[in-house]
Order: C-alpha cells, then sequence, then structure tokens
C-alpha cells in the first residue's frame, strides 16, 4: 500500500461543498433574520398600518353610555334605566311558519293570523312588534339563542323609566326618544347623567379576547327632595285644585336654613313615562318657569325694604283714610275701607293696600326697587333646574315705568315673580336676613368621585334684626289677622296670603284671582318654608279662604314627617340641651 | 455492477452523511415542533377562554339587566301610594298631630357630638397593562412567571 492509497482522496464535489456551505448558512441566517423582523414588525405596526389591515377582522361599534340614575334624599329611585325590545323577523329565514307564527304569537300577545302573514310574507324583513317590555323580549331571545327562533331579529331600545310615576315630574323632566334629557333635572344635568358614548373595536377573529364592551355610566344624581313629602305635596295640591276648583296650583317647601327644596309641585302635571300623550305646557316646570303677580304676599318684603333702608320703624304709623291718590292711579284697600292711624303690624296684620304704598312712596323708587332687586326680584334663583324663568321688574329706567309702579308693587301689583323667587325672597327673613339659593341636588356621584352641593348664600338683603322683627310681624298676621286659617296647634306660624288680581291687557280681571299664602315655621326657629299659589280657585273670595286652610293641611302632616315637635317640647329641649335641627336636609 | 440503481446511487455517493449535521437538524425539528404544539396548545387555550369569557359577559349583562329590572319593580311596589293602600289594607291609618305624644328625656342633648370613625380605604394596586405586541406579551409571561415563584415563596 503506497502513501497515496492511505491519503485521504481528492474529491472535487465535497470541496466545492464545504465551500458554498458557508454561504448558504449565510444566506439562510439572513433570510431567518428577515423573517423575524417580519413577524416582529407585524407585532408593531405602525397605526396607520394598523387601521389599513384592521378592517377586515375588525369593526368599530359605538356603546352608548348608561345614563345615571336619579334618587331621592333616601335613596328612593325617581328615575331609571330599563330596555325594551323591537322584534322583527327575516321571512325567508323562517323554515316553519306555522309554528314560528305559533310560538311568537303566543309571547308577545299578538293575533296568531297576524305574525303568520308576516313569516309568510315576501318582504326581506317584517316588524313584529316595535316596544315590548324587557322579560317578553329575553323570552323571545331565549328560544332564539337556543335555535328554535332563528329568523326572528331583536334590537334593544334602551328607555328612561321613572318608577314613581307622576311624583316629581316637573322636577325630574324627561329622556326623550334620542335619548337626552329636557326639562328638570334630566335636562339640567343631561351632561353629568348621560356619560359618555365610547367607541370600541370588536374583533371578529375567534382566537381574540373579546374586550369587556361594558358601556360607560354617567352619573347618578341624589335630589333633596324627599319622596314622601313630594307625594304629601302633590296629594294636598290635587286635592286643594279640587276642592277650591282651580285651574291649577303650585305648592313648594324648602328649608329656609340651606335652600334645600324638599317639595316642589305644580298642577297640572304629567306621567314622565309617558310624555308624548301629555300636553307640551304641562313639561314646564310652573314653579320656576311661571310668572304671576303675588299681590299681597309681597307686603312683607314692602315692610322689610322700608324698616331696612331705615325709612320706617317697626313703631312707624301714617293715617290710612283707604285710599291713595298720589300714585297716578287711585290706590284702594282691600275692602275698601279706611282704617285710621295704623302702625306697621297693623298694616300687615288688616293687609293694606294703602299702607303698603305709602312706605314705597316715602321710600323712593331708588331705594324700593334696590332693596327689592337684593331680595332678587327680576333675577334669577340659579336654582339647579332647567328653564327658569326670571320675573318682571320694571324700575325707574324703563320707559313703560311710572310712579304708579311704584305704589302698585309695594303691594304686589305691576310686578311679577316666579313661586320660587319669591319662597327664596321670603325665606331671607325666616333665615335671619341671609338669602339662600334654592336647590334641589344634594350630591351628584360620578364612579369614586361624590361631589356634594354646599349651601350658597344668595345675599343677605336684610338685617337679622329686620328679618327678626318682620317675622314677628309676620306671626301677628297668623294669630290676629285675616290668616287665622294657617293656625296650627301647638306650633307658632309666621304668614302672609296673597290675593292677586290677573292682569289682561285692557286691565285686571275683576271676576278671577290667584291666591297664595307663605309662611314658615315654627316661627323662632324656622325648619321649613311653604308656599301655597292657587289659581283662579272657586270656592272663596280671598286667600285667607281658601290657600291658608291648605298651608294648615300641609303643615299639619309636614312636622310629623318632619319630626319637627310642638314650640313647648322644643323649648323644653333648648332649655336642656340647645335647638332642635331634626332635619339636616 | 449491481442491477439495483438505489445500491448503486448509494455506493457511488460523493458525500458522507454527517451525524452531527442529521443529530442538530433533528433537535431543531423536534424543537419546532415542541415550540409549534404550544404555540398550538397556548392558541386553543386563548381561542377557548375568550368564548368563555364572551359567554361569562353575555352573562353578567343580562344579570345586570334583570338586576335593574328587579330594581326597578322593586321601586314601582314601593310607591307611596301602593304602600298606603297596602298599610290601609292591613289596618294602619296615619297618624295625625293627636296621636303623636313627645316625651322630654331629662338630661337629652339632641345635638350632642357624635363619634365618627372614618376608616381609611385600603388602596388597591392600580391594574398592570401590557402593551398588545410581542413586547408587551413578553412581559405578561415574564411577570407571570416571576409572580408565580414569589406566590411559592410567600406560601
Amino acid at each position: 500500500m503506497t502513501a497515496n492509497a492511505t491519503a485521504r482522496p481528492l474529491n472535487p464535489q465535497r470541496d466545492v461543498f464545504n465551500q458554498r456551505l458557508p454561504l448558504v448558512i449565510v444566506i439562510m441566517v439572513i433570510v431567518s433574520g428577515a423573517l423575524l423582523l417580519r413577524m416582529l414588525s407585524f407585532q408593531q405596526l405602525a397605526p396607520e398600518v394598523l387601521n389599513e389591515l384592521r378592517p377586515d377582522y375588525d369593526r368599530e361599534v359605538r356603546l352608548a353610555a348608561a345614563r345615571g340614575l336619579v334618587y331621592d334624599h333616601n335613596g328612593q329611585r325617581l328615575a331609571v334605566n330599563t330596555l325594551e325590545y323591537r322584534i322583527g323577523v327575516s321571512p325567508n329565514l323562517v323554515s316553519d311558519p306555522p309554528r314560528t307564527a305559533r310560538l311568537l304569537a303566543t309571547i308577545l300577545g299578538i293575533d296568531e293570523l297576524e305574525v303568520f302573514r308576516a313569516v309568510t310574507s315576501t318582504a326581506v324583513w317584517e316588524l313584529l312588534a316595535s316596544r315590548v317590555p324587557a322579560e317578553i323580549g329575553q323570552q323571545v331571545e331565549q328560544l332564539k339563542n337556543d335555535g328554535q327562533l332563528l329568523a326572528v331579529t331583536i334590537e334593544k331600545i334602551p328607555r328612561r323609566s321613572y318608577p314613581q310615576g307622576t311624583l316629581g315630574a316637573q322636577l325630574l323632566g324627561f329622556v326623550g326618544g334620542d335619548l337626552k334629557g329636557y326639562y328638570g333635572v334630566e335636562g339640567r344635568f343631561q351632561d353629568q347623567i348621560a356619560g359618555r358614548a365610547r367607541e370600541e373595536i370588536v374583533s371578529d377573529i375567534p382566537f381574540a379576547v373579546p374586550n369587556d364592551t361594558e358601556p360607560d355610566r354617567g352619573a347618578d344624581i341624589y335630589l333633596t327632595i324627599d319622596r314622601d313629602i313630594q307625594f304629601l305635596v302633590e296629594s294636598q295640591l290635587a286635592l286643594a285644585v279640587d276642592q277650591t276648583g282651580a285651574t291649577g296650583g303650585t305648592i313648594i317647601v324648602m328649608n329656609p336654613r340651606n335652600g334645600n327644596i324638599l317639595g316642589m309641585a305644580s298642577w297640572p302635571s304629567f306621567d314622565p313615562n309617558a310624555f308624548l300623550t301629555a300636553d307640551v305646557e304641562a313639561w314646564r316646570n310652573p314653579a320656576i318657569s311661571d310668572e304671576y303677580e303675588p299681590g299681597s304676599v309681597l307686603k312683607v318684603l314692602t315692610v322689610a325694604a322700608g324698616i331696612e333702608a331705615g325709612t320706617i320703624t317697626p313703631n312707624w304709623t301714617y293715617n290710612d283714610q283707604g285710599r291713595l291718590d298720589i300714585c297716578g292711579v287711585p290706590v284702594l284697600n282691600w275692602d275698601r275701607r279706611a282704617y285710621g292711624v295704623v302702625d306697621t303690624t297693623g298694616l300687615l296684620v288688616n293687609s293694606l293696600n294703602v299702607g303698603a304704598g305709602t312706605i314705597a312712596l316715602e321710600m323712593g323708587p331708588n331705594s324700593f326697587y334696590a332693596m327689592m332687586s337684593r331680595f332678587g326680584m327680576g333675577r334669577l334663583t340659579g336654582i339647579n333646574l332647567a328653564a327658569e324663568a326670571d320675573g318682571t321688574m320694571l324700575t325707574m329706567g324703563d320707559p313703560e315705568w311710572s310712579q304708579s309702579n311704584l305704589c302698585t308693587n309695594a303691594f304686589g301689583q305691576g310686578i311679577a315673580v316666579t313661586p320660587l323667587q319669591l319662597v327664596t325672597a321670603v325665606s331671607a327673613i325666616a333665615n335671619d336676613g341671609l338669602m339662600m339659593q334654592p336647590n334641589v341636588v344634594e350630591r351628584i356621584v360620578d364612579g369614586d368621585q361624590i361631589i356634594w352641593s354646599q349651601p350658597t348664600a344668595l345675599g343677605r338683603p336684610i338685617s337679622a334684626d329686620t328679618a327678626h322683627t318682620v317675622r314677628d310681624m309676620m306671626v301677628q298676621v297668623v294669630n290676629q289677622g285675616l290668616d287665622e286659617g294657617a293656625r296650627l296647634s301647638g306650633y307658632t306660624v309666621a304668614g302672609k296670603t296673597g290675593t292677586a288680581e290677573i292682569p289682561i291687557p285692557t286691565g285686571y280681571r275683576t271676576d278671577r284671582f290667584i291666591m297664595s299664602f307663605i309662611g314658615f315655621l315654627p316661627a323662632d326657629d324656622p325648619q321649613v318654608i311653604v308656599l301655597v299659589k292657587l289659581d283662579e280657585p272657586t270656592s272663596g273670595n280671598w286667600a285667607s279662604q281658601v290657600a291658608a286652610p291648605v298651608f294648615r293641611q300641609l303643615a299639619e302632616r309636614l312636622v310629623i314627617l318632619l319630626e319637627i315637635p310642638p314650640d313647648a317640647v322644643r323649648q323644653a329641649l333648648i332649655e336642656q340641651g340647645g335647638a332642635v335641627n331634626a332635619i339636616q336636609r | 455492477m449491481t442491477s439495483n440503481p438505489i445500491q448503486h446511487t448509494f455506493r457511488n455517493r460523493q458525500f458522507k452523511v454527517q451525524r452531527q449535521v442529521v443529530a442538530l437538524a433533528a433537535l431543531g425539528l423536534f424543537v419546532a415542533i415542541i415550540i409549534g404544539a404550544l404555540y398550538l396548545a397556548q392558541s386553543t387555550s386563548l381561542a377557548t377562554l375568550g368564548r368563555q369569557l364572551e359567554n361569562l359577559i353575555a352573562q353578567r349583562n343580562l344579570l345586570e339587566q334583570q338586576n335593574e329590572q328587579l330594581r326597578e319593580e322593586i321601586a314601582q311596589l314601593r310607591t307611596v301610594p301602593r304602600l298606603l293602600a297596602r298599610a290601609q289594607e292591613l289596618g294602619f291609618r296615619e297618624a295625625t298631630l293627636n296621636d303623636i305624644e313627645p316625651l322630654v328625656l331629662a338630661g337629652y342633648n339632641p345635638n350632642r357630638p357624635s363619634d365618627e370613625i372614618v376608616l381609611a380605604a385600603a388602596a388597591a394596586p392600580p391594574p398592570v397593562v401590557y402593551e398588545e405586541n410581542f413586547i408587551g406579551w413578553l412581559q405578561q409571561q415574564w411577570d407571570a412567571f416571576i409572580g408565580q415563584f414569589q406566590g411559592f415563596a410567600t406560601s
């Protein structure tokens, strides 16, 4: 064997293989790297490229936000969300028309023949029921999921429901078909309650993990309204309208200490669950939107203004001749009588127009209107409800103003207020001169965030001394005056009636009036102020006969619901611990 | 010379099977199969979970909806007119002022200060949000892996 024989034989192919192998490896590594990079690039694609790719697999759905709920002060639900179902059918997909018709007719409660016609029609789609309650819709949905009603289409329609029916309708407002709130709390807090709709990408890829498509939720609103008080107010108003033959009316119950509205109702009202069937006018809240001339109730503000401005004192007197002729129009007392020398209390007790006009004349227009403006006349109270009116008060600069306005405004004629404006103004007398902004929202709960309403003072139109003085006069009005119908056994009530003429283009109506009573109790520590206003009642000629008894009936129930003890008990409690402020509403 | 062309071909082959390369290729193939199997298992499990999640979400939505309906029904059943009617059926009547006799307890102060205990809510750590890409997935796997060890260590 030669050396050459043991040596490695020449293998040119192997050499070529060995030479090319590194090149192949390099190429494969490069290709693999490129593939890897491509794979990674898919993971982190530019958004515009992703958007280009997405339409194939993803679709965008709009999730309407669930509307926030509305509760009363005690957490009773006043407005909730529910669903209704729109049921339709695609006839060309129905495999067994008689059975489908029988099933649907039974569940939906409609004629089987009608359903049969629908499921056998040549149309692409037929509507079976436009709005069915959720429980029925869910039955249909269940059968569809079980494969029994595959041809049926089910569409969920969100609906706002008011489980208390007509209770607080004008306060709450309603939600229209466009899911927007109108009037009342629904309208005023639309942005907060409605929440925000969300666009969501939903993937059609079976491997994709579904997103939690729960919609956003609007804020819940807790009102200062007490459902029981609201019911009491509404039932008393309905009873009063029925008994007095009035065409309408308003009652407002407010806590003068913080401006919280405890109850607010007007007649006629409507059912927010069926707002479309109601008269459009009934949607408005007359308590904040309708202006009227308040009549003699305004005399308490005139007297308070006179005392505060220093024009008169509680001991001020004037000679009442039953007529005032220096105003441009003759001003007469309600009974056309002359009362002789009368002091300030006597003016209020006997509700004398001449006396009120005299005070306004002595004050002069500048001082009088400045004081009325401080009481909020002609200005919005700023209550957190939609569609508030600001009232009408002509002043010296207005072209339509004349000297006669000064005299008549003093006893509530020629000046228009909303019921809420009047309550707010008189509440300053009840609250030691401090006028609080009326408020219907106690707190707004937005997820984890709770926003509490804080009592807001609109101003101090009169001092505490003036307020106490006028308050004592109002007590005399109830105890000694014409308004004895408002007296409540065991409680001291301060109040004043108003029998107001109704303006018409040619003057004032002489056959119909607006009768009202405003009062608060307990007079020494007022916890509730109530305005009763009845439009054109026919059961009596004066508010003292018509409105004051309604106040008493309401107050009798209110002191029980609000747990306000009689004066004697309160005094005993005060002696051993302090004032009773049972209601922190 | 043999008549079998395959034997002939192999006999005349110009290369030898290199066991190392074959072993590496086999190993590579094996790893690829394992990774593929893992990927398939992961995808299947993900799809199943997705489906289950979808069902759970649908179930939750239905329950919430039914809950809301029940709440509405409760609110309707608890309206004042209905409660009043029911109370009257049971023989109750509205209390009047004459029915109520307030009592003054000696020494009782309704405005006494009340002790209020404020409980501080424990702040839950915010959930970790991962990017929906490869890096995010890796991060999620890594965190889950570390979490398992931490759970094991603390248990």
